[in-house]
């Protein structure tokens, strides 16, 4: 999907931003970057000045310009919209940096005080953490296995990130701000060894969650990540020609967008629970699934995987839609009488992710989350954590605020409570 | 199908099929760029200034350059135009051959001369080709014709006088417009000395001198030729103000016919115009920029005007804004107050920007609700707020005597 803007567009949808005093484009970014302001820089052609305010907001700007759920964020409220439609504010985050890079800026950070921190998972919340620290002179050190970058780097698909955007940003971070990256699994915090300062544990999701139905062991049942990784790697996938998605999330419209792009010939239908309403997927996501061709499958409850060694098709039952639940989504029923079968050679499950039982030491949610204080501080002085790991499954952007946010407060423990 | 009003107007002595005619400008310098415009549905046209065949005009290009926001880039057109490459002689045809054409279109030419013998050979001989109506450019700020170099002929008083007596004596019962320029300490002083001199009318008035802008990069001026440029002549909407302004303080000084020119866009300008005093409304930018068939617009615009409002004919708008305009020290002094529509606010927060930064603090602003209040005792009715409300939300509620107006602008 194109969505770059070039000098006349940006400038001509720039100068319809009505530069909102207490914007509320802004308060509804979670890394707070400041819409309005940058807008006005894009206005005046100090592109530059536009860059610095956006990363100084937000530390994975790349990324975010390309990924960002804007339809979920700062788009969602722009004050445009009680007019006529609203600013496409992250086209003009992306036309800011496509045509000005953090190399082209200067940049001005303290010498490094002798702290040290500890960064335990190097995806956005991490990253984020290790560049706001040492903007105040903190030195982190990130335990990553794997690839640094998290998710953009592993798992979001070619098309919608490039690898040269979310390879280079996790880059810049290590280089520009002297982050250390350790290729050493932490499942504890003991095994620091009292080396930091303070821990920061931004791990995230790192299990799928099972699907509790018959046939799940059968040949050709795949978990989402699993394969989006497999896809990203630039692999084949060598899945059949008539693939079930399970899910209702990001994850499963991703999954399906890529497998029905590595063979257009592959018949891939999404099967959910819920409404169209209901996905719980971006927008745009769904709309370039569709554009492929992927099918859907709405309100059909899988019941059983059916096959003897290998998988031949899912069992549903059709439901129908209920009362509105906490969330806000409307809830389903079954439809009794109802079961159908559809015949699928391969079946993707992708109906979330839970944490790994690490960190027993800390206090954990009925979920298996890190449960933390407003300041993002764990049950454990001096360690904080942020990410999926406290929220569970969420956006880029929401990670990145906090790792800025849990700078902050370690800046502020380290400082012995001083505001920074 | 739809009932058509009449908007011709007299001037002059010359029947004009509406106010809106084409000046003296870059769209009338082609004979087929002229018949088109009139084809189109102009009143009429000013040929592009002339002069004496051995009066060399040099000009230069690039020679336009403009200014405004990248969503409308003309707000101001700057230009280093001269006057017409085509001497007297080859407009002397065009004037024949249009006035043939078109029996009943308005046939104008406009002239500069260096010298008394100039002028009046000019009129002289525009005359004899049977033009209705001869302009004389005191004011095109790229030339230098007056009595010193550098400086616009209507730049004088004396010389202002002295050269309309002289185009007057030629042109004997052909009506003649003087095109002055507002770049002047004082404009009455100015249409006193063309009314002094005899001319039939004023054009108020020419494009104004300007520099429209310098590339920060390289330090050359706008419209650059080689690096190097010129003070331009700028015209478009960023002149109306200055035009309304020239025409108003003439029309309440001076009881001189004056064609209205510079700056008007739409048909709205033009009314304006016209209120304050012009009998007609010439255009230059706005054919520039979208070309001849903008007149359809105008003309249409103009007729509803009239049906709305009563009028017979669009000479009943002539001057009627006049006796509003007073010096400041005259005007009233009103109690004024704030006052948003809560139903049309869209909460964007500009008016409490605006009154907290520049003007009374007298909006508070709700975050939460994302709602500006007006607080009365601080208010002292500005109208600041308004100005910056992008939905038109706020008026100012005036109070004197207890009769209470609203002040809002329509748009």
């Amino acid at each position: 999907m194109e969505r770059k803007l070039d000098q006349t567009q940006a400038l001509i949808e720039a100068e319809r931003c009505l530069y909102c005093y207490d914007a509320p484009c802004e308060k509804a970014c979670p890394a707070h970057v400041p819409v309005p302001e940058f807008i006005q820089s894009i206005r005046s052609g100090n592109l530059k000045g536009a860059r610095e305010l956006i990363s100084l907001a937000n530390p994975s700007i790349e990324v975010c310009g390309e990924v960002c759920p804007e339809e979920q964020f700062c788009q969602s409220v722009c004050t445009r919209t009680k007019i006529d439609t609203p600013i496409k504010i992250r086209e003009l985050h992306k036309f800011v940096t496509d045509n000005v890079k953090l190399k082209d800026l200067e940049l001005d950070l303290p010498p490094l005080n002798g702290r040290k921190v500890a960064i335990i998972g190097g995806g956005p919340a991490g990253l984020a953490c290790a560049r706001e620290l040492r903007r105040f002179g903190v030195k982190s050190v990130i335990f990553e296995k794997k690839e640094l970058g998290g998710i953009p780097v592993q798992e979001i698909s070619k098309e919608r990130l490039s690898d040269e955007i979310s390879r280079s940003e996790a880059k810049q971070i290590l280089e520009l701000f002297n982050a250390e990256v350790r290729d050493k699994k932490i499942t504890s915090i003991n095994e620091l060894h009292g080396e930091f300062d303070a821990v920061f544990i931004s791990t995230g999701l790192t299990e799928e969650l099972e699907l509790d139905v018959k046939g799940v062991n059968l040949q050709n049942v795949y978990t989402a990540r699993k394969l989006l990784k497999t896809i990203k790697s630039g692999m084949k996938t060598g899945l059949g020609k008539r693939v079930g998605v399970i899910g209702g999330g990001n994850v499963a419209v991703e999954v399906a967008a890529a497998l029905k792009r590595e063979d257009p010939s592959r018949d891939v239908e999404v099967v959910y629970r819920r409404g169209l309403k209901e996905l719980r997927a971006f927008r745009d996501e769904i709309e370039e699934a569709l554009e492929l061709g992927v099918a859907f499958q709405f309100l059909a409850i899988p019941l059983e995987i059916k096959g003897t060694e290998k998988v031949e098709g899912l069992l549903c039952r059709r439901a129908r839609l209920g009362e509105t639940d906490s969330s806000g989504r409307r809830t389903f029923e079954e439809v009794p009488n109802s079961d159908f079968f559809i015949p699928f050679d391969t079946i993707v499950i992708a109906i979330g992710q839970k944490p790994s039982d690490i960190f027993s030491e800390l206090e954990k949610t009925n979920n298996g989350l890190i449960k933390t204080n407003e300041d993002l501080e764990t049950s454990m002085k001096g360690v904080f954590a942020g990410g999926d790991i406290v929220r569970g499954a969420s956006t880029i952007v929401e990670s990145v605020a906090d790792g800025k946010k849990a700078a902050q407060s370690i800046l502020k423990y380290l400082e012995g409570g001083k505001n920074v | 199908m739809f009932k058509k009003v009449d908007i011709s107007i007299d001037f002059l002595g010359i029947h004009l099929d509406s106010p809106f005619i084409l000046s003296a400008a870059p769209p009338t310098d082609e004979l087929e760029m002229a018949e088109r415009g009139l084809e189109e549905g102009w009143a009429g046209v000013i040929l592009k200034t002339t002069s004496v065949e051995g009066n060399p005009v040099d000009l230069k290009n690039p020679m336009m350059s403009s200014f405004g926001p990248m969503s409308r880039k003309v707000v101001g057109l700057g230009n280093i135009d001269l006057i017409s490459h085509h001497h007297i002689d080859v407009v002397e045809e065009r004037v024949k051959y249009l006035k043939k054409k078109f029996p009943n279109k308005m046939i104008a030419a406009s002239i500069m001369g260096a010298s008394k013998e100039d002028w009046q050979t000019l009129v002289w001989r525009l005359k004899k080709a049977q033009v209705d109506l001869i302009e004389c450019s005191f004011s095109c700020p790229q030339g230098s014709m007056g009595e010193e170099p550098g400086k616009m002929l209507a730049q004088s008083i004396e010389a202002t006088e002295k050269v309309t007596r002289w185009v007057k004596e030629a042109a004997d019962t052909t009506p003649v417009l003087i095109k002055i320029t507002p770049q002047v300490t004082d404009i009455v002083e100015v249409a006193k000395a063309v009314k002094r001199g005899g001319a039939d009318g004023i054009t108020a008035s020419n494009t104004i001198p300007s520099l429209t802008g310098v590339d920060i990069y390289t330090f050359e001026p706008y419209p650059t030729l080689f690096g190097e440029g010129a003070y331009s002549g700028l015209s478009g909407p960023a002149i109306k103000p200055i035009t309304l302004r020239t025409i108003a303080e003439i029309a309440r000084n001076v009881d001189i016919v004056i064609s209205g020119n510079g700056g008007a866009f739409n048909w709205r300008d033009a009314v304006e115009f016209m209120a304050v005093g012009a009998s007609n409304v010439q255009f230059c930018t706005l054919p520039m920029h979208y070309g001849f068939r903008t007149i359809r617009d105008l003309r249409s615009g103009l007729e509803h005007y009239l049906k709305e409002m009563g009028f017979a004919s669009p000479m009943e708008i002539i001057g009627r804004a006049l006796k509003n305009i007073k010096n400041q020290e005259d005007l009233v002094k009103p109690e004024t107050r704030s006052e948003i529509n809560y139903d049309k606010c869209i909460g964007c927060g500009l008016c409490y920007a605006a009154c907290n930064d520049g003007g009374h603090m007298a909006i508070s602003w709700d975050s939460e609700l994302r709602k500006p209040t007006v607080n009365e005792d601080k208010c002292t009715g500005c109208a600041m707020c308004m100005q910056v409300c992008p939905v038109d939300a706020i008026r100012m509620k005036e109070k004197l005597d207890s009769k209470v107006h609203y002040f809002a602008e329509r748009r």
